[in-house]
């Protein structure tokens, strides 16, 4: 049914985007909280930050990346001296489809967040919890929708990532090509739309799957399965 | 060329820059073109056989497969038949167009088997969306060397041409340029001064070569 290639494809997609939800989804939740929960001077200027990639080009997200982690970046030597390199690396790859679907993810869980009662919280507190017991206990499980919500958000994204990809790391087979740079290849090559047209099918089914997996675990939500 | 043609006082022409194909397909389906130049001369046998030129396409410009390298690189290769690039990649990629995909990777793909250099580095290359992709691969230093064409390298100060790929070790880089149906006299007057005399002064000046 999938050829090698194709699977090999699909596979490396799966990596980069879990890969890609895994690495951003602690660090946008931090965000979320410090956006719904806390007031603090700069507040403003993080919140256009944490929104960059969702207006930027993705190419220009891809570039910026490439000026700052490149091997002959600003921060590349210095990453590269401690073993971390992302150029022409699938890590790259992950990490520009972090990186773009990062306001997606921030804003799915900041908005679960403020949606519950403030009171919920201060009462654990008056309870006598410590700030870390009320994110941990009732913060989070009460956000677990807009997690879960914001995770499939980041997964989608991630797993059709392009221009960020394809300036930050190329588009090298088995290593960096993944569903929308191989499409995006085939469709460039005469006669080869049969094979764009099968992975344009496989990329469906892997959102549609995607979908599937998230409403099931909004469903099976941590505390909703406790109390039942 | 446009700024030559303004400063010559001529209206100067509304340019549209794209892929040869999807400006093909543009074309085809319409769009108000009167000159089409460009880089695959398939394309404009495609509009030809879509009775979409109003003259024969004329062969304008010629151009080259370099190997670069960043500026300031130790790097010399000569290239021959069986010539190693892998060794001289370092475990570094060589940055091209995407072979599959991109008229210059294809090119740089066909003067690579022809000197029998492609198996080997097919591994180690760094396929980019386009050649500007490739050359901005290596102006950064990504990649140490890269395959570009000569008009690209000599564009771009923070690459160095290492060496050229012979005319022979791949099907020849012809730029052609044709009126499209329904062009009028500036087009025609513009499509004639760029292949005049003065024009190609200028051509020279960026690398291109007639063929």
């Amino acid at each position: 049914m999938l050829s090698g290639e194709e699977l090999g494809i699909v596979v490396l997609s799966l990596e980069v985007a879990l890969a890609s939800v895994a690495a951003s989804l602690p660090f946008a939740i931090g965000v979320a909280w410090l956006l719904a929960r806390r007031d603090f001077p700069g507040k403003t200027a993080l919140d256009a930050l944490v929104h960059l990639p969702l207006v930027l080009p993705p190419v220009v997200v891809g570039y910026l990346l490439l000026v700052v982690l490149g091997r002959g970046g600003v921060l590349g030597p210095a990453l590269a001296s401690m073993g971390i390199v992302f150029a022409f690396r699938w890590t790259g790859a992950a990490l520009a489809a972090a990186v773009m679907s990062f306001p997606l993810v921030v804003r799915a869980v900041r908005l679960s967040m403020e949606a519950i009662d403030p009171r919920i919280e201060a009462a654990g507190r008056t309870l006598g919890a410590r700030p870390w017991r009320v994110f941990a206990t009732l913060t989070l499980p009460l956000a677990w929708p807009g997690i879960v919500t914001g995770a499939l958000l980041g997964f989608a994204r991630s797993l059709g990532e392009f221009g960020a990809t394809i300036t930050f790391v190329a588009s090298i087979p088995g290593e960096t090509e993944t569903l929308p740079l191989a499409i995006y290849a085939y469709t460039q090559v005469p006669g080869a739309e049969g094979h764009a047209l099968r992975l344009s099918i496989l990329s469906v089914i892997l959102s549609l799957a995607a979908l599937a997996v998230s409403e099931w675990l909004v469903r099976r939500r941590p505390g909703a399965a406790r109390h039942a | 060329m446009a700024g030559a043609w303004r400063a010559a006082g001529h209206a100067a022409p509304r340019i549209a820059y794209g892929a040869s194909s999807a400006l093909a397909r543009q074309a085809d389906a319409g769009a108000p073109a009167e000159l089409f130049l460009s880089a695959d001369l398939d394309w404009i046998d495609w509009l030809a056989q879509r009775r979409r030129l109003s003259g024969p396409p004329v062969r304008l410009l010629a151009n080259d497969l370099v190997l670069v390298a960043p500026a300031a690189s130790q790097a010399q290769v000569r290239i021959a038949p069986g010539v190693d690039l892998v060794r001289a990649l370092a475990g570094g990629r060589l940055a091209v167009a995407d072979p599959r995909a991109v008229p210059a990777g294809r090119y740089a793909r066909a003067a690579l088997e022809s000197l029998g250099a492609w198996k080997a580095v097919e591994p180690h290359l760094a396929p980019a969306a386009d050649v500007r992709g490739a050359l901005a691969l290596v102006a950064r230093g990504e990649a140490p060397l890269g395959i570009v064409y000569r008009t690209d390298a000599l564009a771009e100060p923070r690459v160095r041409v290492v060496a050229a790929f012979p005319e022979s070790s791949h099907p020849p880089i012809v730029y052609g340029m044709a009126l499209l149906s329904g062009s009028g006299a500036d087009a025609r007057a513009f499509a004639a001064y760029a292949a005049s005399p003065p024009a190609r002064t200028l051509w020279a000046r960026h690398g291109f070569r007639f063929p």
